[in-house]
Formats: C-alpha cells, sequence, structure tokens
C-alpha cells in the first residue's frame, strides 16, 4: 500500500500512532524518528516518496506496518518492491535489525524463488 | 436499432449518469455530515490537519485576497458613488454600495477564489489518492479517510470561506465609510444607521447561509468529483474538470437562490 503523496517519510510513520493513539505529533513523530534511526535511514525522514530510493521506499513502508505493532507482518512478493536489489539479503538484514519489535513476519514469495533465503556460507 | 431508440437510449443514459453522480455527492455529503457532528471525529491527527487545511486555504492568501478584495471594492465603491452623486442620489449611495458589495459581490468573489484556488487542488488531489490507492492504504491502517482526509478539508474551506468574506466585507465597509464620509469620525452615527437598515437580522442570517453553502460547496464537490474519478491516470484531469464545472453551476445556483429568497 501507497505512502501518502504530500507526506514525508516521518510524517507517513507518525500517522499511525497520531491517528490511532490520539498522540500529538511531538510524540508521534519522537517514535518514528526512533524506528527511522534504528534502521539507519534518518537521513529520508524529511522525504517525499517520489525522492526515495525503492529501499527507502520499503523501509518507510515497513516501518509504517511496524509503528501499530500488530502481531504478524506479511511481507508479499517482496522484489516487486526492491527492484535492483539483492532483496534476500536487504531483507534479512532489516530484519535483524528491527527483531525487537517484530512479533512475527512472513514472507510469501514465489517457490521457485526460495533458494534466494537460503541461509548463506559463511566467508571466512 | 433505429435512430430514435438510439436517440431515447442516449438520453436515458446520460439522465443515469447525471442523477448517479448527484446522488453520489448527496451520499457523500451526508456521512460527511453525520461524521462532523460526531465527537468521536476529533483526535490529534484530525485536529492538526484541519489547522493546516486553514493555513493552506485561507492564511497563505490572505493578504494578496484582502489587497484584491480592497482595490476591487475601492473601484466599484468610487463608480457607484461618482454615478450617484451625478443623479442626485447620494445619500442612497453608501446604502447600494453595500448592498452590492458586501451582501451579493464579496461572497461570490470569495467562493470562486476559493474554489479556483483551493477546490481544484482538493479535487486533484483525492482524485490522485483515489487512482495511486492511497485512500485503500490508510483504510488499511485502521485510519478513516473520510475522518482524516476528508471532514478536515470540509472544516478548513468552508472556514476559510466564511473569513475571507468577513475580513474583505470589513475592508469594503471601511472603504464605503472613507470614499463617502472622508477621513474623520464625526459621521459614524449616520454610518451606525445605514448599516442597521441594511443589516437586519433575517439579511444577515441569509448571508451566513449563503456564505456557509459557499464553502460547504467548494470542498465537497470537488471532493466528491475526485473519489468519483475511475483508477486510471488519465481520468484525473477529466474528473478535476467535471468537479469544477459542477462547483462553478452550484456557485451560481446558491446566489440566484439567495437573490431570489432575499429581493423577490
Amino acid at each position: 500500500m501507497p505512502l501518502r503523496a504530500n507526506l514525508s517519510v516521518l510524517e507517513n510513520i507518525a500517522l499511525v500512532p497520531q491517528y490511532r493513539e490520539n498522540l500529538d505529533f511531538d510524540r508521534a513523530a519522537e517514535r518514528a524518528w526512533q524506528l527511522l534511526l534504528e534502521t539507519g535511514q534518518g537521513e529520508c525522514a524529511h522525504r517525499r516518496d517520489p525522492d526515495l530510493t525503492s529501499e527507502q521506499r520499503f523501509v518507510a513502508l515497513l516501518l509504517r506496518t511496524l509503528i501499530a505493532e500488530p502481531p504478524i507482518i506479511v511481507i508479499e512478493r517482496p522484489a516487486l518492491l526492491l527492484p535492483d536489489t539483492c532483496h534476500p539479503r536487504f531483507l534479512e538484514r532489516l530484519l535483524d535489525t528491527l527483531a525487537p519489535r517484530i512479533n512475527e513476519c512472513w514472507i510469501l514469495d514465489y517457490t521457485w524463488n526460495a533458494p534466494l533465503y537460503a541461509p548463506q556460507p559463511s566467508t571466512t | 436499432m433505429g435512430i430514435t431508440t438510439r436517440v431515447i437510449t442516449r438520453i436515458g443514459d446520460a439522465t443515469l449518469r447525471w442523477m448517479g453522480r448527484w446522488t453520489h455527492l448527496t451520499g457523500f455529503t451526508a456521512r460527511l455530515f453525520a461524521i462532523l457532528v460526531s465527537a468521536e471525529s476529533y483526535n490529534n491527527a484530525t485536529r492538526s490537519v484541519v489547522q493546516k487545511q486553514i493555513y493552506f486555504t485561507a492564511w497563505q492568501i490572505l493578504p494578496s485576497f484582502t489587497l484584491f478584495a480592497a482595490l476591487l471594492s475601492l473601484v466599484i465603491i468610487q463608480i457607484s458613488v461618482t454615478t450617484a452623486q451625478s443623479f442626485g442620489l447620494g445619500s442612497y449611495a453608501l446604502e447600494t454600495v453595500i448592498r452590492v458589495l458586501v451582501l451579493e459581490l464579496l461572497p461570490l468573489l470569495t467562493a470562486l477564489f476559493v474554489a479556483l484556488r483551493s477546490g481544484a487542488a482538493i479535487n486533484t488531489e483525492v482524485a490522485l489518492m483515489n487512482i495511486n490507492n492511497e485512500l485503500r492504504a490508510l483504510e488499511a491502517l485502521g485510519i478513516d479517510p473520510m475522518r482524516f482526509e476528508f471532514l478536515p478539508r470540509l472544516i478548513g474551506g468552508t472556514l476559510s470561506v466564511l473569513i475571507l468574506t468577513a475580513l474583505a466585507s470589513l475592508a469594503a465597509l471601511m472603504l464605503g465609510y472613507l470614499s463617502v464620509y472622508g477621513l474623520q469620525t464625526s459621521s459614524l452615527g449616520e454610518f451606525r444607521l445605514v448599516m442597521a437598515k441594511v443589516f437586519t437580522l433575517p439579511i444577515l442570517l441569509g448571508l451566513w447561509a449563503k456564505c456557509l453553502a459557499f464553502g460547504v460547496a467548494v470542498t465537497v464537490i470537488p471532493m466528491s468529483a475526485g473519489l468519483s474519478a475511475s483508477q486510471k491516470l488519465f481520468f484525473a484531469p477529466i474528473a478535476v474538470l467535471q468537479g469544477m464545472v459542477r462547483l462553478f453551476f452550484v456557485l451560481m445556483l446558491i446566489e440566484v437562490t439567495a437573490l431570489t429568497l432575499t429581493y423577490i
């Protein structure tokens, strides 16, 4: 589901607690800002959708979902949102970073893409 | 199929589409008003969007609009006062000017100004939000677009029309006084008498009802038109065009109705 085009990334993420928990913008933005910092995407906080890279857009969408603390997060065919990215590695890193905040996460993809998600052999 | 059948089919089709659009508009307005009067609709998020909407629709254009309205008022006042005096009707000039400007021209002009500046923007924005599935995204996150997107625009747009009309009218009254009596205060009593003659309670109530109807129209019609856009990008300009034409006719209808009720 797309971001609101006339809001920045920070405002898009903060909107959820602002509306659902009746938080004032400063407190909601603080929570959103914290999430962005955890994922290392603080620099895109004030950018709007058209100015984002596909990775930044994906992070914004994921954080907008995550801030509502859902019991399950379902990521369906991530390659659609992450073109020109090695998405299994990107997702692995991102989900590891956010692991303490995620209850359960499912990635739905085509069966023939299963090998892409296999653990990588460690290189020493 | 015969030519008569084809003509009847086309007329029937056009009538059904026309009725469908107005039914959608009426239903949308009714739902919006139901949300407007519900206390649950107001939280920090909707309040901040209302503030933003008032800022964009009223505050940003306040200096330029007030200046434009003042200049236009000054020109009309000067023409009316000079013409009335040349016919020996100087004592009626101020009353006529107030009736024409404050009761009729400035509210309509304000509504048209807000419609062109903000109504068109609202129409485009809602059409694009609809086409890009942004409204469905909000719903999926548990955010009601009626409360978050549409209600603030209704409140902001309506308040803007009311505030801008009031300020433009105030400027016109001050300019009217200065044009007729000059820069002195000894004629304030006479001016008050003219004001009391023009602004009777039914006239004042009618003026506010008209401005309120203008305010509701300049926001609700563009939003409804934007929502009716089919989910293809090239339908966005068509939705804006249809919405703005419909808005123009509704504004004119409100004005003609108000004139009929006041003067006939």
